[in-house]
């Protein structure tokens, strides 16, 4: 490859001097007044940006799990999650982002693994005060929200590409899966109640000296999502993600 | 006198004033002022003399010497709105131009952004009025009000027309000129009393730049005036007018004149003074607010006479191709040369970054100073063939 | 008795930090003499955030969108280097259609960011055109940036194991749409005002001439030092990614010229980058074609990073960019040191602007490219 302009421009000053940029410019003030400029007289028009433009999130709140991924994968901590009262009044837990901490990065809407959170297009968030900069759940529901603010994770294992699979992309949330450590755990029952899609089943392993029943959580992988609730939830670590590479 | 309004304002011919200070030339803007001192005085004498009949003070009122007191305050009333309005017009245009010229679209306030400046203005006044403690006060202060006073008188200096002037000097280029040519001395000095090092170094460079600029132009303004015959911008303009406009005896001398105006009202390529790449702003540094906006608009003012300059050497002033100097729309005329001359600045502005110093004393000293010279010998040789 | 009451030292200067001509905040105090500068001494640190501090509270992952941030113009760049630092750890393959991704989306930061330079340039030497002539150009490669990850500056685009996500619909009509009208119509319309402009070049020059011996010392990499005459590009010299299978030229401007390079050499080598970039940009389209739309982009990686120390390194549009991180085996860095090519360049500009003019040290420090974001971190 050869240079392209390098070879013109020599140590050797080869311009014209003053006429061409007098004429460049002249140029471009005939043109631009003739044409209309480039410029975007920004709060009467504004410039269109794409569905997959990644401005404050949205939740989409009837799909939403309320499981505290995005919360975790959040690198400012700027979600939390609350209760709110759902469509039927009972009590859920949803997220809730203050956008005054919000670096706009689309983490959230990536690592959700139902897509309830997206990515909008939504840009202009200036507010009198921070109290306001807060959405909550309700709030960050977006008009227009469609598929395109969703962001699909698709990861492909490498051992799946070692076999030469291409086609099969997954995503953490449909391989990884929580396991018990069968000694450590003290039938608690806290990782059943912390689980969002209620695939923790205690089960009745065997009776301990007491005569009282030994309950281990057994985990129904089609329905976890592994969002990791149990595994913070458990007080003696019993609960580990295995990960699936 | 009678009780009817009409008996006190009765509209004199102005040249019959005894203390008409024009002589025997006709002033427009006088006329302006007198009529309007006849309607203000006229209309407090006949209201005094509603209540006391044939009283002193109501024929005092419209006397010749008062009438000609006020007629002279509106003169400068009138000849200064003028050249205010024409510096805002200018600010307008330079800032639309360079909007058309960088792909945007400039000022946006007001009918096609005209009333950009004026928001721009009240800014500017509302901004704090900061002066540093270790400045030396009295040349701080009064460096800045004869920089603002001269380009403001300056600016009022300059003839409109045959009948649109403020004095009447038959050396009037060189008295321009040298109002001109004052203000670099102002800016060293302003500079200096601002205990400041880009400030300083901002006037150094005011200095260096007078140096290297006022001669070749002093050259040229003098063939002009050999070329002419005369020092009088009238003369000049008649010259012009019944012979030929100088730009085309004097094609070289009108390159160099216009790059000596840019350099000497200190606008982009050469506003080495207030470089603010390097400099912050230069000899402006410590002028905070309404200061900075007076420099501003001083800035313009003699930006309006360079352009002044140029029309009345080359273009032939006020003078109409076909319709002579004397024309109703002399004055109308005259200022849109100088608009034109002015879009030719803005568009240099656009086209060329800042030159450095030693490259400026360069151009001044080799090539502008023997070019002048060059058209001096043209316009000799054109004087000894008996050509003009 | 005039020299007792007349101070004639130098004096020193302080430009910044609020000083129009350093972009960001940082100070060069200069020693003049009059107009001529006789020593110089650079201050930073008014922007230090604690970033690599920072880092090592962070997962891995939630430490992408943090790179982004290092530099307003180069974001894709430092998160680029921080991905391959972590998969050079984990000993991973990035998938092929990724690294051709990467390579596209770099090559559009490497010209937005060059052409940032080119506007500052243009303020730095008094022309206001050819600043907003550049941003004009710079807004459609930000578009671009827009379609392919939703952001105009801070992209987060690379994932430790690919992209965040392949091309959309039409990218690549647009993106070649773009890259032609940028070489015909965009970059020659402000080089009319640059290059062919007298006053412009006259502005660098001859200005402070640079040796290659003098640059290599000092550490000075990318542009600068290219134009200097040393012949050193990672892209070619240490390949990263798809810059293996591309074929392109390094621009280098007096190699064996024993006096090195002026600003103005400096200047040049930016502008045919840019060229190279739209000439890498096309030939890594044209390889994509070969790989199968669905092939992947992004491979799973484990959370946690084997102890050890690993190092990577890529070249930033302003120079060689390197990060060293130290692993303890946890899903958190135990350390993560950035190498950053600003901090290394700007250290030179005592030497840099020695003996030349006060209009002269925007002129010398433009060609630097200032970015105090990864300057200070």
């Amino acid at each position: 490859m050869p240079y392209k302009m390098l070879d013109k421009y020599p140590k050797k000053f080869r311009g014209t001097g003053i006429i061409t940029p007098m004429w460049a410019s002249l140029r471009r003030t005939f043109l631009s007044t003739i044409h209309r400029s480039m410029t975007i007289m920004y709060p009467y028009e504004k410039e269109w940006v794409p569905d997959n433009y990644r401005g404050r999130p949205g939740l989409i709140f009837d799909r939403c799990l309320g499981c505290g991924i995005c919360v975790r994968a959040c690198p400012t901590t700027c979600i939390e999650l609350v209760e709110v009262a759902d469509d039927d009044g009972n009590m859920v837990k949803r997220p809730q982002v203050n956008v005054g901490r919000c670096m706009m990065c689309g983490y959230c809407a990536e690592y959700c693994p139902v897509n309830a959170m997206t990515t909008t297009t939504d840009y202009e968030l200036a507010e009198f005060s921070r109290k306001d900069l807060i959405y909550d759940p309700r709030r960050l529901a977006f008009e227009g929200t469609n598929e395109m603010m969703e962001v699909h994770l698709e990861e492909h294992l490498l051992s799946n590409l070692a076999k030469g699979v291409t086609d099969q992309p997954t995503a953490f949330y449909k391989t990884d899966r929580p396991v018990l450590e069968e000694k450590k755990c003290i039938s608690c029952m806290k990782c059943s109640k912390v689980c969002p899609v209620e695939a923790i089943e205690m089960v009745v392993v065997g009776k301990n000296d007491k005569g009282r029943d030994i309950k281990h959580p057994k985990i129904d992988g089609e329905k976890c999502v592994s969002c990791e609730n149990c595994v913070i939830a458990c007080p003696k670590s019993a609960l580990k993600i295995e990960e699936v590479l | 006198m009678g009780l009817s309004i009409l008996d006190w304002i009765v509209f004199k011919n102005p040249m019959a004033n005894e203390y008409y200070p024009f002589g025997d030339m006709y002033n427009l803007p006088y006329e302006i002022g007198y009529k309007l001192s006849e309607i203000i005085l006229g209309f407090v004498a006949w209201f005094l003399n509603l209540f006391v009949h044939d009283n002193l003070w109501s024929q005092w009122l419209v006397s010749d010497v008062v009438m000609n007191v006020l007629a002279i305050i509106l003169l400068v009333v009138v000849i200064f709105g003028v050249g205010f309005i024409v510096n805002l017009t200018m600010i307008w245009e330079e800032r639309k131009i360079l909007g058309r010229l960088m792909d945007r679209r400039g000022t946006q306030i007001g009918p096609l952004g005209y009333f950009q400046c004026l928001g721009d203005g009240l800014k500017t006044f509302m901004k704090e009025n900061i002066a540093p403690k270790a400045i030396d006060k009295k040349i701080y202060w009064w460096g800045l009000a004869l920089v603002i006073g001269t380009s403001v008188l300056l600016a009022c200096m300059v003839p409109l027309s045959g009948r649109w002037f403020i004095a009447d000097y038959k050396v009037g280029l060189l008295i321009l000129f040298g109002m001109f040519a004052l203000a670099p001395f102002l800016i060293l000095c302003a500079g200096w009393a601002q205990n400041n090092k880009f400030s300083l170094i901002g006037g150094m460079r005011a200095a260096e730049l007078m140096i290297s600029y006022e001669v070749p132009m002093l050259i040229i303004l003098a063939t002009s005036c050999l070329l002419a015959g005369a020092y009088g911008i009238n003369d000049l303009v008649q010259f012009q007018n019944d012979h030929l406009w100088f730009v085309i005896p004097e094609i070289i001398g009108f390159f160099t004149f216009f790059v000596c105006a840019i350099a000497e009202s200190e606008r982009v390529p050469f506003d080495l003074s207030e470089a603010e790449a390097e400099l912050v702003e230069g000899w402006q540094t410590e002028y905070a607010g309404m200061k900075w906006g007076l420099i501003m608009l001083a800035d313009y003012f003699r930006g309006y006479v360079a352009c002044a300059f140029i029309v009345l050497l080359f273009l032939g002033g006020w003078a109409m191709p076909f319709a002579g100097t004397d024309t109703w729309y002399a004055e109308i005329w005259f200022l849109f040369k100088v608009c034109a001359v002015f879009a030719a600045f803005v568009w240099a502005r656009g086209a060329f970054p800042r030159v450095r110093t030693d490259q400026i004393i360069n151009i001044g000293w080799r090539v502008l100073m023997p070019l002048s010279i060059l058209n001096l010998v043209v316009v000799v040789a054109i004087k000894l063939m008996g050509w003009m | 008795m005039v020299e007792e009451r007349m101070n004639t030292d130098k004096m020193w200067i302080t430009m910044g930090p609020q000083h129009p001509f350093s972009h960001g905040l940082w100070t060069l105090r200069v020693h003049a003499d009059g107009e001529i500068i006789t020593d110089a001494e650079p201050e930073i640190g008014y922007l230090h955030r604690g970033w690599e501090k920072e880092c090592e509270n962070r997962t891995y992952a939630k430490i992408i969108p943090m790179a982004d941030r290092l530099c307003y113009s180069a974001s894709m760049t430092w998160s680029h280097v921080f991905c391959k630092v972590a998969e050079e750890a984990l000993d991973i393959e990035v998938p092929e259609r990724a690294q051709y991704l990467r390579v596209i989306a770099d090559e559009i930061c490497r010209i937005q960011s060059h052409l940032m330079w080119l506007a500052a340039v243009g303020t730095d030497l008094g022309n206001l055109t050819v600043f907003l002539w550049a941003l004009r150009e710079r807004e459609f490669f930000l578009d671009l940036n827009i379609r392919l990850c939703g952001q105009r500056l801070t992209t987060n685009y690379p994932r430790i194991g690919g992209v965040r996500n392949d091309m959309p619909y039409y990218f690549e009509r647009d993106c070649m749409r773009c890259v032609e009208r940028f070489e015909t119509v965009g970059l020659p319309e402000i080089m009319k005002l640059a290059t062919d402009s007298s006053p412009f070049v006259g502005r660098m020059q001859g200005i402070k001439y640079l040796t290659a011996k003098d640059v290599a010392n000092w550490g000075v990499t990318g542009p600068a030092m290219r134009g200097c005459g040393v012949d050193y590009d990672v892209r070619r010299d240490d390949p990263y990614d798809a810059y293996g299978e591309i074929d392109f030229e390094v621009p280098v401007l007096n190699k064996n010229n024993p006096k090195g390079g002026d600003a103005y050499d400096r200047f040049l080598v930016r502008l045919e980058e840019m060229y190279q970039s739209c000439e890498i940009i096309r030939q890594a389209f044209q390889k994509l074609q070969s790989i199968p739309k669905e092939a992947p982009s992004r491979v799973k990686v484990p959370r946690c990073i084997p102890a050890g120390t690993h190092m990577a390194k890529i070249e930033d549009p302003r120079g060689e960019s390197i990060m060293y991180l130290v692993s303890d085996g946890t899903e958190k860095p135990w350390r993560l040191k950035v190498r950053s090519p600003i901090f290394v360049n700007v250290s030179s500009s005592k030497h840099m602007v020695d003996g030349v003019r006060i209009a002269d040290v925007p002129a010398i420090m433009a060609m630097i490219d200032m970015c105090l974001g990864e300057t200070d971190r």
